[in-house]
């Protein structure tokens, strides 16, 4: 690799203009984004999660700003993986970038029992494979800290799909670098490093969680240099691909996840704040490195 | 197609116009010749990083080339947008979400709670026969505005009492379309106050701790009657009273 990093990627064995992938849970199957027309400077789109049964989420306060980020407890909101694959995912067949579905499960065998539904669809690349959401009561995080469960998740997914598939790790206890070997061994085509911290804000008039589920998931641009040490370590530590996620809010951040050892740079809350945050991006990593 | 934007937009003017609640004229062409009663915008509070979100603002009402808005300084964001200059240019998203639905008859009653009648200018612009009834806790919190009843808590202007005593049987039934604005307890209140055979009138303009705005995130659900939510900044924030479940959203404490 030289540095600074080329902006355009191969990843996958696809050719990207633009190292920017959106942040499941962000950007929601990216049809908001064609109503907007704010999909310029985009590489990928990683949708919300899908589960196979629709999941109503978590009651409000879903959201809680804190003075340095964001604490969000949404607990994977979405309409099930038949309502997905017939009536939202033909609409993202006018998006101009890939996609790759985000996939949740509460047992091992969920996770490919949805992939297996979702591989009636062509409009997808891929999946992204969410073992580690902390938002949830049953699987999420519980699942990514143990290196054998996510090894028999990733083998479940790699028996279903000859597309290829990230494993999406929690940053919330566990070795890390364990857990991606074990998912690559599965069958795993990418790491993604990582999902929200998790997080708190104790009102202390009251002594309550300012959320209903007291824990929620933390993101916040304080958040990079944690992201960039985790990306070092796993993308030292395995041999695919591995996608960062967290701690992005300029293009110069990206270049430094680049160099650190992503292959491709997720953007999440920054999207929420800026919706045209991939031309934004694109545009302040021309100007640096002048490519 | 879409008629969203996201533009620097010049402030114009910037006023107390009552203790701690600003309002600011933005210059804006675009929105103004696009925004609807009841719709909102997204406006990002700082160029550094942080707050991380936008602060969402009901259009108060439009200018000939912008919009104004009227908030309450209550945290860190809306301090920071107290703080506009007229010339500084402030990003802002909009407009976004649903308005008032103007399609169910001629015939309006306005119900607003403190601040959340400011955007009933707008509003009150856009149909003719309209009565607002305007209750708060004190003078400090009753925004100006024509034509109006108005009744505080502590009776430091207009008579002494709450917005609901107001509401009679009269003017519920001379009305095609009964909207309403406010705290949640206000409105919910109201909403009690309202007989059964009148609720279906009942249009209710709802908030939330909102993330994005533009209907990603799904950070500011509004629990629904039939048991699940809907996004307040996209099929909201205007939901019909009947659509809503009182009772969890109460619980969300906001």
């Amino acid at each position: 690799m030289s540095y600074p990093p080329s902006i355009s990627r191969k990843f996958w064995g696809l050719d990207f203009d633009s190292p920017i992938m959106l942040a499941s849970g962000t950007a929601g199957f990216g049809e908001e984004l064609l109503t907007l027309d704010c999909l310029s400077g985009v590489g990928v789109v990683v949708s919300k999660a899908v589960s196979f049964k629709p999941r109503a989420g978590n009651p409000p306060p879903r959201l809680f700003e804190t003075p340095l980020g964001l604490l969000n407890s949404i607990g994977l909101a979405n309409p099930g993986v038949h309502h997905v694959l017939n009536h939202i995912l033909p609409l993202t067949e006018k998006l101009p970038c890939p996609l790759l579905i985000n996939v949740a499960g509460e047992s091992i065998q969920e996770f490919s029992d949805v992939v297996e539904v979702l591989e009636q669809s062509k409009t997808h690349l891929g999946y992204e494979i969410n073992v580690s959401c902390p938002n949830v009561a049953d699987g999420g995080a519980a699942f990514g800290v143990d290196p054998d469960v996510v090894f028999q998740i990733a083998k479940g997914v790699s028996r279903v799909t000859d597309r290829p598939f990230s494993v999406k790790l929690t940053p919330n206890g566990g070795d890390m670098v364990m857990v991606a070997k074990a998912a690559v061994d599965g069958g795993a085509s990418a790491i993604t490093v990582c999902n929200t911290f998790l997080g708190m804000f104790v009102d202390w008039r009251t002594g309550k969680s300012v959320i209903k589920r007291k824990v929620a998931g933390y993101t916040s641009p304080a958040l990079l240099p944690l992201v960039v040490a985790r990306v070092w370590q796993v993308s030292n530590a395995v041999s695919v691909p591995v996608i960062s996620s967290g701690g992005v809010s300029h293009g110069e951040d990206i270049l430094q996840l680049l160099a650190a050892g992503a292959s491709m740079v997720q953007v999440g809350t920054r999207l929420m704040r800026r919706p045209f945050a991939g031309a934004e991006l694109m545009d302040e990593m021309q100007k640096l490195i002048g490519e | 197609m879409t008629s969203v934007v996201d533009f620097d937009c010049a402030v114009i003017s910037q006023e107390m116009v009552l203790p701690d609640v600003i309002k600011i004229v933005f210059h804006s062409p675009e929105i103004a010749s696009s925004a609807k009663p009841g719709q909102f915008v997204q406006v990002e509070p700082s160029k550094g990083l942080f707050p991380v979100t936008r602060r969402p603002v009901t259009i108060n009402r439009l200018t000939d080339d912008g919009f104004e808005l009227l908030f309450d300084v209550v945290g860190r964001g809306t301090e920071l947008m107290s703080q506009k200059q007229p010339g500084d240019k402030v990003r802002i998203l909009g407009p976004l979400g649903n308005g008032w639905d103007l399609t169910k008859g001629k015939k309006w009653l306005l119900i607003g709670g403190g601040l959340g009648a400011a955007g009933f200018q707008f509003l009150k612009d856009s149909i003719s026969d309209s009565v607002l009834l305007i209750g708060a806790s004190s003078k400090d919190r009753v925004v100006s505005l024509e034509n109006s009843i108005v009744v505080t808590e502590d009776g430091s202007v207009g008579s002494k009492g709450l917005v609901t005593a107001l509401i009679t049987e009269e003017n519920l039934a001379n009305a095609d379309s009964i909207a309403v604005c406010g705290p949640v307890v206000m409105m919910e209140a109201v909403w009690n106050a309202v007989p059964e055979k009148h609720r279906h009138k009942l249009q209710i303009s709802t908030e939330s701790r909102m993330g994005c705005g533009w209907a990603v995130c799904d950070g500011c659900s509004i629990p629904m009657s039939d048991g699940g939510y809907k996004k307040c900044c996209k099929e909201g924030p205007v939901f019909p009273g009947i659509e809503i479940d009182w009772k969890r959203w109460k619980e969300a404490g906001l």
